[in-house]
């Protein structure tokens, strides 16, 4: 390469250059996926009307290792923690609005929550385990892995569109529980696979403990601090929007020493922020319009992580079947439950929590870390339909809440908001 | 846009009354307002037993409407099963309810205009006023048996608009700040071009045409269109006073009409001389006194010229009515008044001393919400 000759004829003679860099600086790989990001998701939203985030997801895609191989998989887990910081924040905020104060006031939302949750795993196990004849272990990993809602891209829709309502809100009780619901899940089918994988009952049930406990205990200490600082803070002053980053980076961090789930831990974070501040110490603080930046980048590594180079028609098939039926599931579920919420609008809510993404996608390489040469064929199926409803999820996520008239309006003669 | 006509004025029972609050819609997050007027309505099974449940302008405001009542037992009974309606459906979709006259802190743009004819002119006509109309009053209703009744009473009743603003005053703070004001609210009411006081009309006969001369100059459409302090109400037969504040409680509501009740019955008893011309000097500048400064206000005489003070001419007017409202049955609900008036413990006190305890206005909403829905054990007033 000309570039790195001439580096090292220079090198010879100006003694203050450093070698030439083998890889790019993380900072700069940081910068890089931002900016290529949010141009497309720019672009996207300006002349298709997209939703950013698929723009975010295409970049991903096209300069990931699957199609122009620009983002290396070094690269790739170079930039992981900025990924784990991101989501880990959004799960934060995913938690922190979990009202369980409402589900207990609303019987009709804990029938609705309970018949989502059981419908999804079960219907999505069934086709699992009998239509695509994975093992009960790992038809069990991809139901729990693709059972929910994707908080992050809920989270983000709602944001941009500016949603505002009752099945904005009902939307984001549902992917709350659900992602609750599914990190269980999740825990249990660490259990599983390992007693179907190696028989090894001590890892079998010390696993599953060990996230759920970990995360538990992360979660917590992250909670405690924050509240415990924060108190001594002018409420909602930018010090205390700094004091909840960096307590929830701080959990991150912890999280990642102990190889305990990231999002897990902040979920629970959040969730205990929410039931713990008696004192609405950090209630009313939110997270600054700064946390956009780390969803672009987590959104363009979720991207490039997706396998599409491993596609196939009969697993593209599969994944869309997967698709199908869990789409059944909630939009049942949705309408069994029944409530005061006309039925029009509960189907609304029901297109609402499709999305599938971030977290389903790092659950499943989490679970197939565990046994590599069986773990990643196995999970094929709910790592492509995450890859796909990448980029339908969002879609429909926000025409759930545009044709539920509760989200900003286009037409400012109209009087939605500007 | 066609013009209605006015109607004929449908006589009522002598003093019945109705009272409208609109209220705040909050979100339970961090008590901003929020949007969902609309679903909320749709999905709510209520069989009207107690009055009305209704859309206003935004999204994020609900009225309740009492039912035509002839005491106001009557109208707080019909408050609190309102109320209460509202509390458990609002409790079923994660939304809080609020009384205050402002939203402390709300951001306007981010309000919506409810779908409807009605609304969506209003929007067309008036702009961005439409939106910054996010504010929350009591409007009384009192019965006449005669139009020319109606027309009287509606221009001795303007004399009392400062007591009734001071008396209700519950909106201190504005887009986060505080106001100086006690009552704020009014200040957007005052923009609309037809907002203010009734001319100087004599009678029914005077009113129509009067009335008339407005359509014809395509100022007005409907009755509706004349936002006045104090109007008549033809299609109930009522005299509509709507320069108060949407209390902080039920009870505040409560007494607030029950003083409407008593004096109407004391005007329309000693129909004292109403020098309307002179009135129509002062009224403006006694209004923006008992807005801006409560009962602190200095009010202008212009019959016997000079400035009195609002909260010496409210302990006498308490005193006045004592035996109209013992005749109507309602002297309880007038003491928490005189209360407030000898201790200043009003709605806007209130809501600044909670500012003051907290040091954020999302936990002063929280409490107010608290106080409407009856869940905290505040008594009438007071700050602690």
């Amino acid at each position: 390469m000309p570039l790195r000759a001439l580096w090292e004829s220079l090198l010879e003679r100006l003694f203050f250059l450093p070698p030439f860099p083998e890889s790019i600086d993380s900072l700069a790989l940081f910068s890089l996926l931002l900016v290529v990001g949010l141009l497309i998701g720019e672009w996207l939203h300006a002349h298709a009307r997209w939703p950013k985030v698929i723009g975010y997801v295409l970049a991903g895609i096209l300069f990931g290792p699957s199609l122009l191989g620009w983002i290396s998989i070094e690269a790739l887990a170079q930039a992981r923690p900025i990924a784990d910081a991101a989501l880990g924040l959004l799960m934060m905020e995913v938690g922190r609005r979990l009202d369980l104060n409402w589900l207990r006031s609303n019987p009709e939302l804990l029938r609705s929550t309970f018949a989502d949750i059981t419908l999804s795993f079960v219907l999505i196990f069934v086709f699992a385990l009998g239509l695509v004849g994975l093992t009960p272990a790992w038809a069990a990993a991809t139901a729990a892995v693709t059972m929910a809602s994707a908080p992050a891209v809920v989270l983000l829709t709602i944001e941009e569109s500016r949603a505002q309502g009752l099945v904005t809100e009902r939307i984001i009780l549902h992917t709350a529980i659900s992602s609750a619901a599914s990190f269980v899940a999740f825990a249990l089918v660490l259990g599983i696979v390992h007693a179907e994988q190696s028989e090894d009952w001590l890892n079998a049930v010390m696993h599953p403990l060990w996230v759920v406990v970990g995360a538990l205990l992360v979660g917590g200490i992250g909670t405690w601090l924050a509240l415990r600082i924060a108190k001594t803070l002018p409420k909602g002053s930018l010090a205390q929007v700094f004091v909840l980053i960096a307590c929830a980076l701080l959990a991150v961090g912890i999280a990642r020493m102990l190889a305990v789930p990231v999002f897990l831990s902040l979920f629970l974070m959040g969730v205990l922020l929410a039931s713990r501040d008696r004192q609405q110490t950090l209630r009313y603080t939110e997270l600054p319009e700064g946390h956009w930046l780390l969803a672009i980048v987590l959104f363009v590594i979720v991207g490039a992580s997706l396998p599409w180079q491993e596609f196939t028609w009969l697993a593209g098939l599969q994944a869309l079947g997967l698709l199908l039926v869990r789409a059944a599931a909630k939009a049942g579920a949705m309408a069994w439950s029944g409530g005061s919420l006309p039925l029009p609008k509960r189907l609304l809510v029901g297109m609402g929590i499709q999305p599938l993404s971030a977290t389903a996608v790092f659950m499943a390489y989490e679970i197939a870390s565990l046994y590599p040469e069986v773990g990643r064929s196995a999970l094929t199926l709910p790592l492509f339909a995450a890859a796909m409803m990448e980029l339908v999820g969002p879609a429909l996520c926000r025409l759930a809440l545009h044709r539920s008239g509760e989200c900003e309006s286009g037409d400012r003669s109209r009087g939605g908001i500007a | 846009m066609t013009s209605k006509p006015l109607g004929v004025f449908k006589d009522s029972a002598a003093l019945s009354l109705g009272v409208e609050l609109e209220l705040q819609l909050v979100s339970k997050r961090d008590f901003d307002l929020t949007r969902g007027a609309t679903d909320l309505l749709g999905s709510l099974e209520y069989d009207e037993r107690f009055g009305e449940i209704k859309l206003e302008i935004t999204e994020s405001m609900i009225e309740i409407s009492t039912l035509a009542r002839s005491t106001v037992d009557g109208i707080a009974a019909d408050l609190v099963g309102l109320r209460d309606t509202l509390r458990q459906h609002c409790e079923r979709n994660n939304i809080g309810v609020s009384g205050g006259g402002t939203h402390p802190f709300h951001h306007w743009p981010e309000r919506r205009i409810c779908p409807g004819d009605r609304f969506n002119e209003l929007y067309q006509r008036y702009g961005y006023l439409a939106k910054q109309f996010t504010v929350f009053g009591q409007h009384i209703h009192v019965g006449c048996t005669s139009a020319d009744d109606a027309i009287w009473l509606t221009q001795a009743l303007g004399v009392y608009v400062p007591a009734f603003i001071a008396l209700s005053a519950s909106s201190p703070f504005v887009d986060g700040v505080d106001s100086f004001y006690q009552s704020a609210r009014l200040n957007a009411v005052s923009a609309f071009p037809l907002s203010g006081q009734c001319p100087p009309l004599g009678s029914w006969q005077e009113f129509t045409e009067h009335f008339a001369f407005l359509q014809a100059c395509g100022i007005a459409q409907g009755i509706k269109d004349l936002y006045w302090d104090v109007r008549p109400k033809p299609e109930f037969g009522t005299v509509e006073i709507r320069v108060c504040d949407t209390p902080l409680s039920i009870e505040q509501a409560t007494s607030l009409a029950a003083l409407a009740q008593s004096l109407a019955r004391w005007l329309l008893r000693n129909r004292p001389p109403l020098h309307t011309a002179k009135q129509a000097h002062v009224a403006r500048y006694n209004k923006f006194q008992a807005c801006r400064y409560g009962l602190e206000a200095m009010i202008s005489d212009p019959v016997d010229f000079g400035q009195i003070p609002l909260r010496q001419t409210l302990t006498d007017l308490l005193e006045a009515v004592s035996e109209d409202a013992l005749a109507l049955d309602c002297a309880h609900w007038l003491s928490p008044l005189k209360q407030l008036v000898a201790e200043n413990t009003g709605d806007a006190a209130w809501l600044r001393a909670k500012e003051k305890q907290h040091g954020n206005l999302n936990d002063v909403v929280r409490e107010a919400s608290d106080r409407l829905l009856g869940k905290s054990n505040h008594s009438q007033g007071k700050t602690t």
